[in-house]
């Protein structure tokens, strides 16, 4: 039974976009090239030598990618419960704003520039990371209820929503940047080990494992597929539909606050400009990490690893030295091709099935 | 007699699991009016289906003037001149009339579309089936009747030879049903062909030339229609030896009530439909297809409403608001439709299983893959499902063994009564017997059972007693003895002969 179960991970997409994370790194470190990197003293923080090192096999580069996928990542595995309930949301990057700058502006009060300057660090940071993953909550679970009350589709309602939330953002900010929140906020997030931002990566890691064990050993999680497989025949055995819509839509939500809290500790600021587009890469890590469009199919994991595969197709144009204006260009062909492989595998895989 | 204008020569088709028809052969003489009728599932649609284009058949020859031909599109068809009436209504909701009607071929001038040319057309074409309806109406705004006239005239105003009526007036008023009559009459005498599929015997009586009987996919006879009567023709379509592969029926003593339906009415759907189901009975539900069966079942379940009417379960008022409320005071509802309502396709076969009851498989708020798996494999072996193993995906298996699997669903929830509707269609033999003694075993042990089927030898065959519905009301309840095929079909037909 456990050797089918190690068996049937192998089998499974997880593995397939591991080996494309596996075979994408192994190109950049073949073809990056090296780079001088300035040895400093620890004690001094002069430059004491130049080290030739790899281009992309370093770790301040691998902490790069890891940093900078980490938000997509959160996002990606709440959007793919979504996507995998037959859902959609547009308006995550919105929200994932609107939770930032509501955090930032909690902490502003309360931090040493607002009127209670004496506050302790201690329970004023846990406070904030708090409003800003109900901000996140509760913008994903009114998308919820409008869709499922007013019967309006997802599309639509959070189309619409992504330019509320983001107003919102806009009006209470009055387009200025929030800062000046305690620095021990700051001081924890871009906390390193060994070069390696440590709190950006464990987070992604937490929220990963929860999304798996919510997607597979929860009730509620099953349900998610059902629902995306079915909406009709999850009715007609008894499950409520509509609950399960809101309950993804506020998780959803809630992945954006997480992602909105790394957000304020890495930049130390937020603005209504923060997070703008970022829906598209969102649903594009859910999609390559094996989310299908169609409902039904997807995972945590598969989530994450889309999230990292996007970044690492950023980093590699600028390791290869390839022109930054084909970015975007490459980016999305990229995503397009990962899917059609998808569906090629599958439609193999059935062929194969019905062969036996 | 002249030349066939159509010929069938050894027509076979098979669905996954079924034979929709077999060895069928038989002619059409020119400009006549022909019958089509059998039972529901004898495969009179799959026949009309096959010569417009939209399946092929497996095996044998279609003649048409004495050509072979093999139509791969309805476009096809169409060209040769064999047009279409679906019982399915078949068009774009959202375009005008007009639009519709012109769909397979606009009128245009200088590559632009013409419209002016396109509303006369249409109204034309109205004008034939007295549909008196602007053209510029949108399709969706029409009633049934007026959208399965518009369809009439589709098929009607093309240059058609032969017009193939599937069930054409299954959602008409007794007004346009005249309509169609006289249309229909009128078109004859032009030396139109016609193919008239239908189970309604009233209007083959009057309208047909000759009628061709098939049953199980077989062809049985045809018979000129003025030489014959509904009673030669119901025990034609009805006339299979009835199997022998049904459990012994054993008559159990009266029971408590379990389900009593009071008054149940529907705008609609169905009106003023009472009856009880007690422990250890199997309540045939027999009726023609649009009947309101499923209609009532649904709304036995909560997933419809009704206006009027109470339900009771064991004695006490019942508030069914929704399908868990149902599940929670003991109701299954096995549905008509497999694939779309009974089962998630995209899952596995143990996910299946345990779909509806989910909530009582947790430990510690976690699900507990252990005996999540154990239930399974339970019913894998108490209905003995042949698939590879439960971690299948049920898209992959047998129509007969997803259909168990979909019953396992509320053999797990330890439903007390169990509604069945169609628990054996599209279903291959073997599982067929075994889903029958299934059935028979659940009632002996004290379950209530509704069965609805199509299949008049099922219904008299498994059930205690058989409700008929028609046209959404009661039109008699059948005791096990007195109970035969004819009887049950006038009462379904709601013929008093």
């Amino acid at each position: 039974m456990r050797q089918s179960r190690i068996l049937s991970f192998f089998r499974a997409k997880e593995a397939g976009l591991v080996a494309v994370i596996l075979v994408l790194g192994l190109l950049l470190t073949v073809f990056g090239g090296t780079v001088q990197r300035k040895v400093r003293d620890p004690k001094t923080g002069a430059v004491v030598s130049m080290v030739e090192t790899n281009k992309f096999l370093q770790r301040q580069n691998l902490d790069i990618i890891f940093k900078h996928s980490s938000w997509t990542a959160i996002m990606a595995v709440g959007a793919t419960a979504l996507i995998i309930s037959g859902g959609i949301d547009l308006s995550i990057g919105s929200i994932y704003c609107l939770a930032a700058v509501t955090g930032a502006m909690f902490l502003r009060w309360l931090g040493p520039e607002g009127p209670y300057p004496s506050a302790s660090a201690a329970w004023v940071v846990p406070l904030g990371i708090i409003v800003t993953l109900l901000m996140g909550s509760l913008c994903g679970l009114a998308n919820g209820l409008m869709i499922v009350g007013l019967r309006v589709h997802p599309f639509i309602v959070t189309l619409g929503t992504m330019s509320v939330f983001r107003g919102i953002a806009f009006v209470t900010t009055r387009a200025q940047a929030i800062t000046d929140y305690p620095p021990e906020f700051g001081h924890f997030f871009r906390h390193t080990v060994f070069d390696f931002t440590l709190v950006p990566i464990v987070m992604v890691l937490l929220v990963a494992a929860a999304g798996s064990v919510f997607l597979r050993h929860t009730v509620t999680g099953r349900y998610v597929y059902a629902v995306g497989g079915s909406e009709t025949a999850s009715l007609f055995s008894g499950i409520s539909v509509g609950r399960i819509r809101v309950a993804v839509f506020t998780i959803a939500g809630l992945a954006g606050g997480i992602a909105a809290i790394i957000c304020l500790g890495i930049y130390g600021s937020a603005d209504s400009s923060t997070g703008r587009s970022y829906e598209l890469d969102v649903i594009a890590a859910a999609v390559v990490g094996g989310a299908s469009l169609s409902g039904g199919r997807g995972s945590a994991i598969g989530a994450v690893l889309g999230a990292l595969v996007i970044q690492l197709i950023s980093n590699g144009i600028l390791i290869l030295g390839i022109d930054q204006n084909y970015t975007e260009i490459i980016k999305g062909a990229v995503i397009i091709l990962a899917v059609v492989l998808d569906q090629l595998g599958a439609s193999l895989n059935r062929r194969r099935l019905l062969k036996t | 007699m002249t030349a066939p204008i159509l010929q069938f020569r050894g027509i076979t088709k098979h669905f996954p699991g079924v034979t929709a028809l077999a060895d069928v052969s038989f002619d059409i003489a020119p400009g006549e009016c022909h019958a089509i009728v059998g039972e529901n599932g004898a495969g009179k649609s799959t026949l009309g289906k096959i010569v417009s284009g939209i399946h092929r058949a497996d095996g044998g020859r279609i003649l048409l003037r004495g050509r072979e031909v093999a139509f791969r599109t309805p476009r096809e068809a169409t060209d040769a001149g064999v047009k279409v009436v679906h019982q399915e209504l078949a068009f774009c909701p959202n375009l005008s009339v007009a639009e519709n009607l012109c769909l397979g071929d606009m009128p245009r001038s200088r590559g632009r579309l013409c419209w002016r040319a396109m509303g006369e057309r249409a109204r034309k074409m109205l004008g034939q089936v007295g549909l008196d309806v602007d053209p510029w109406t949108v399709m969706g705004s029409l009633s049934t009747g007026q959208e399965q006239l518009a369809q009439i005239a589709a098929a009607v105003g093309g240059e058609a030879d032969i017009i193939i009526m599937d069930e054409p007036t299954s959602s008409l008023s007794q007004a346009e049903a005249e309509k169609l009559f006289t249309l229909i009459e009128a078109l004859n005498r032009d030396g139109i062909t016609i193919l008239y599929v239908s189970h309604r015997l009233e209007e083959i009586m009057r309208l047909t030339e000759r009628v061709t009987v098939l049953r199980d996919g077989q062809y049985v006879e045809t018979l000129v229609t003025s030489q014959t009567t509904t009673d030669e023709i119901v025990r034609l379509m009805i006339g299979r030896s009835v199997e022998d592969y049904f459990p012994e029926h054993v008559d159990r003593p009266p029971a408590e009530a379990l389900l009593a339906v009071k008054g149940l009415t529907s705008p609609g759907k169905f009106r003023d439909v009472s009856f009880t189901i007690r422990s250890g009975e199997i309540v045939g539900l027999a009726g023609l297809v649009g009947a309101g069966r499923s209609e009532v079942a649904r709304a036995i379940f909560g997933i419809d409403s009704f206006t009027e009417g109470s339900i009771d379960f064991g004695g006490r008022p019942l508030a069914i608001r929704s399908p868990r409320d149902a599940i929670s005071q003991g109701i299954g509802l096995l549905p008509e439709d497999r694939k779309r309502q009974g089962l998630v396709l995209s899952m596995t076969c143990r996910e299946n299983v345990s779909l509806s009851l989910l909530r009582r498989l947790k430990r510690l708020h976690l699900l507990d893959h252990r005996r999540d798996r154990a239930l399974a494999e339970e019913y894998f072996d108490r209905l003995n499902v042949r698939a590879p193993d439960v971690d299948a995906d049920i898209a992959t298996l047998s129509g007969g063994n997803q259909q168990k699997l979909a019953l396992a669903k509320w053999l797990a929830q330890q439903c007390r009564v169990l509604i069945l509707d169609e628990p054996t269609r599209g279903v291959d033999i073997g599982a067929k017997v075994e889903i029958h003694s299934l059935i028979d075993r659940l009632a002996t042990q004290g379950h209530g059972i509704l069965l609805i089927s199509s299949e008049l030898p099922e219904i008299l065959n498994l059930s205690t007693r058989i409700i008929v519905l028609a046209d959404g009301h009661i039109t008699g309840e059948l005791a096990r003895q007195e109970a035969d095929q004819a009887s049950l079909m006038r009462l379904m037909m709601n013929v008093n002969a």
